[in-house]
């Protein structure tokens, strides 16, 4: 089910009535809570609950032997079945396919004939985020850097709780399991806070992303011409909003919906394209899945205890798999390379030039840094590494002539919708929306909010999925 | 800060905003009606599943989905046919889908409109890939995308607003925005195209009234085709059409299913060009003769012949009804089929 989607609304409507109804008990509220949850997720893919009853079972029963299991190797053997576990879903649902083309590709290759059947395999929707997630548990549990959850309906609403099952944010065990322990309720300020969220949320979707940005990027990435330079960085930008706008939107609707039921989730963006460096990008950017790896991979290969060498490594390492985590193809590797490098040759230059960051310089390092992550969104964007070749060189300026595919209002549009982007996120970079949205007086976030309900309601849009569904 | 007070200024605007934007477009000639999009099809796809040998499904592109009005279909045969035909749209995909992909053993009337029929196989031409689209949101559509439909149906009956009609007629923020233009930069070549047509829950479609009075308006639709014809698409591709449609016919035929070819009605410089690209006796006859099926041609009927078709390709509404019972007499007096009433 999605967030902008009449079904939803009628599914939310029916969870809050039943969530404030004074005739249910808070175990009652909680069992409603995951059964809504099975529901919002089976109505994509009845079966592939399933999936997600195995996860819950296998890490409820890791974590309660891991919480009394003092033998470590037995200890090992329960994360290790834990991981084998989510890991081999994610292995089998997520990478089958893109494996048994690549080991195919590569038999061609040392000239043995080799033709594979494709296994035509159902991506499960959010696999990647709600595996990450009750990993995080089983490990934690292993690290002793969390308690057990008290009872499994406890921890099956933590791993299915539907605002954030399919997209995040990823939330770790100690942050969301003891919210389900006392019963919550929303103030009135919090939930009409949560109704906000969800009205911007939606409004980044449903009117800037879908709306305002796709058609341009869908259009410059689809060509498959090589195209004027001014087309190419409009595609670009289109998208690198495109994809905030998405991603961020969802994050925050989902924010809100849980606020409204009084449970608080994390931050998942804060303002990243304001980002001075690379470094702070991916404390701004996908929060939760950037402190996923960081804790969980980063840290474990070696982080930056064990000399320099061993630490770029590690960050080379996190990053690529960390571009592997969005999609099964070779182009996401290159994303996540390009962060890479962009990782090391930043700290390289921190270790050597050391600069104050003031409002002027700042700006002018916010723009390189928004630059140069233009360029790895192209790989993330385009589907083939001729169509990516094809955009950085017309992005460049290396192509000559090329064609003009996207109409002057479009270029217009995209910039400016861009520009304003990128100046709200340095302005808002040091704050928060609600610091912000608390300062004017009540009837100008009312007219805001109106505004925003009355695009939202003319742009309509078809109900377009959200695009970090797919990992 | 009082949000009590925000979100009640907020909806405030939001509904008055709203009601003036309804009543702007309603003042500007739209009116609420559905959308024949693939949440449509997908639901009348469905039925056939449970459709029994004494039922008809029509396939073929927007000629035959004009022309076979439903109600009158009903009125004469006691039952009412299932509507899967859609705009530019070549039959082959959706009868390849129904022969493969169900056990549907009835009748199958195929419009054949020979710039579509006669086409491509090419997955990604357009008149394949528009109805392959649905085939596959019918197969892959979700519990919740069903009750999406069922959910928008009430309010696409109610807002003029609420649209999905793309291009000049389009409504919605996003065809909006599209028909700012502030230079020529790129320029597209293809005259407005409006929509000349209304449809109904169960995909019965009907052309508006001001297709029959208003002659600039038709004009516009027949500068649109006048440009499909002038454009340097490719030639069609008779043999593996052809092949492709005849192979799913000898399948459906083994298991007892039925197939009626229809050629609808078409007009001036359309029927000319079609004369001339698509000539009869090479594709219409060829095809006639190796399907060995039922088979009707407008042109060998007289009372099928003289009809309005203000744009030279669709009949208007009340000659589609006229089309409708002829046609349906022939096929009784041909014994191709028989009212409920004879069963």
């Amino acid at each position: 089910m999605l967030f902008n989607s009449l079904s939803f609304i009628v599914f939310l409507l029916i969870v809050l009535a039943l969530y404030y109804a004074p005739i249910l008990t808070w175990v009652s509220k909680k069992r409603m809570l995951l059964l809504s949850s099975y529901i919002f997720y089976g109505l994509w893919n009845p079966p592939l609950v399933i999936l997600l009853w195995i996860s819950t079972i296998v890490d409820w029963v890791a974590g309660k032997k891991l919480a009394i299991e003092e033998n470590k190797q037995k200890r090992k053997l329960w994360l290790l079945l834990s991981m084998i576990v989510n890991l081999g879903f994610l292995g089998f649902f997520k990478y089958g396919n893109f494996l048994l083309e690549n080991f195919t590709a590569l038999l061609n290759t040392i000239g043995v004939e080799f033709q594979a059947r494709p296994m035509d395999i159902i991506l499960p929707m959010g696999i990647s985020f709600y595996t990450f997630q009750t990993m995080s548990y089983t490990i934690d549990m292993y690290q002793k850097r969390t308690e057990r959850a008290r009872t499994f309906l406890d921890f099956a609403l933590y791993v299915t709780f539907f605002p954030q099952l399919v997209a995040g944010p990823i939330v770790r065990a100690q942050d969301l399991i003891s919210q389900f322990y006392e019963e919550k309720k929303a103030t009135i300020n919090q939930f009409l806070w949560g109704v906000f969220l969800l009205t911007i949320g939606l409004f980044q979707k449903v009117v800037l992303a879908d709306t305002l940005l796709s058609n341009t990027a869908d259009d410059v990435y689809g060509a498959g011409k090589v195209l004027h330079s001014l087309d190419a960085w409009t595609g670009t930008l289109a998208f690198s909003g495109q994809i905030f706008f998405d991603f961020a939107g969802y994050s925050t609707c989902a924010i809100g919906i849980a606020l409204m039921l009084g449970i608080i989730l994390p931050d998942n963006f804060r303002y990243p394209y304001a980002s001075i460096g690379f470094s702070d990008l991916w404390r701004r950017w996908h929060i939760s899945l950037s402190t996923w790896l960081r804790d969980y991979l980063y840290i474990p290969l070696g982080g930056n205890k064990h000399g320099i060498i061993r630490m770029y490594v590690a960050l080379m390492v996190t990053m690529l798999l960390g571009g592997l985590w969005h999609g099964a193809a070779w182009t996401f590797v290159v994303w996540g390379a390009l962060h890479g490098i962009y990782l090391v040759v930043e700290r390289l230059l921190r270790s050597k030039i050391h600069i104050k960051i003031n409002a002027f310089n700042g700006i002018l390092l916010a723009f390189l840094t928004y630059t140069l992550v233009n360029f790895t969104w192209v790989f993330f964007r385009a589907r083939e590494f001729s169509t990516a070749k094809n955009m950085i060189a017309s992005m460049l300026f290396i192509n000559d002539g090329g064609e003009k595919i996207v109409p002057s209002f479009d270029i217009i549009k995209v910039f400016v919708l861009i520009t304003l982007l990128f100046i709200c996120h340095w302005i808002m970079r040091n704050t928060s929306m609600k610091d912000v949205s608390l300062k004017p007086p009540a009837w100008i976030l009312g007219v805001v909010w109106g505004i925003m309900l009355f695009l939202i309601a003319i742009s309509q849009g078809s109900g377009e999925q959200f695009i970090y569904f797919q990992f | 800060m009082n949000l009590k007070q925000s979100v009640l200024i907020g909806l405030l605007i939001t509904v008055t905003a709203l009601i003036a934007w309804e009543i702007y477009w309603r003042n500007q000639g739209f009116t609420a009606t559905l959308d024949d999009n693939e949440a449509l099809w997908a639901v009348q796809r469905a039925k056939v599943e449970k459709l029994s040998k004494e039922d008809v499904v029509l396939v073929g592109s927007s000629r035959i989905h004009f022309d076979i009005q439903l109600d009158q279909w009903e009125k004469k045969m006691g039952n009412k046919p299932i509507q899967l035909a859609a705009g530019g749209c070549s039959p082959l995909p959706v009868f390849h889908d129904i022969v493969n992909n169900s056990n549907f053993n009835g009748t199958i009337l195929v419009g054949v409109t020979p710039g579509l029929f006669f086409s491509t196989t090419f997955p990604k031409a357009q008149p394949w890939a528009w109805p392959q689209a649905r085939v596959d949101y019918f197969h892959n559509r979700t519990y919740a995308q069903q009750l999406n439909h069922l959910f928008s149906l009430p309010l696409q009956n109610s807002f003029a607003f609420i649209s999905e009609v793309e291009g000049v007629d389009g409504i919605n923020l996003k065809e909006l925005l599209k028909k700012i233009h502030v230079n020529n930069r790129v320029i597209d070549p293809m005259p407005p195209f409006h929509t000349f047509e209304e449809i109904r829950l169960d995909r019965n479609v009907r052309m508006l009234k001001r297709m029959e009075t208003d002659t600039a308006f038709a004009n516009t639709v027949k500068k649109v085709w006048k440009f499909f014809m002038s454009g340097e698409g490719p030639p069609p591709d008779k043999v593996a059409t052809m092949n492709f449609f005849l192979t799913d016919l000898e399948k459906f035929k083994a298991r007892g299913g039925k197939v009626i070819l229809l050629r609808c009605p078409s007009d001036g410089y359309l029927r000319d060009f079609e004369n001339t690209v698509t000539p009869r006796a090479t594709f219409w006859d060829e095809l006639v003769q190796k399907a060995n099926v039922p088979a009707y041609h407008f042109e060998d009927y007289s009372q099928l012949q003289n009809l309005t078709i203000p744009e030279w390709s669709h009949l208007t509404a009340n000659d589609a009804d006229i089309f409708t019972n002829e046609f349906l007499d022939i096929l009784i007096k041909d014994q191709v089929l028989l009212t409920s009433n004879s069963n």
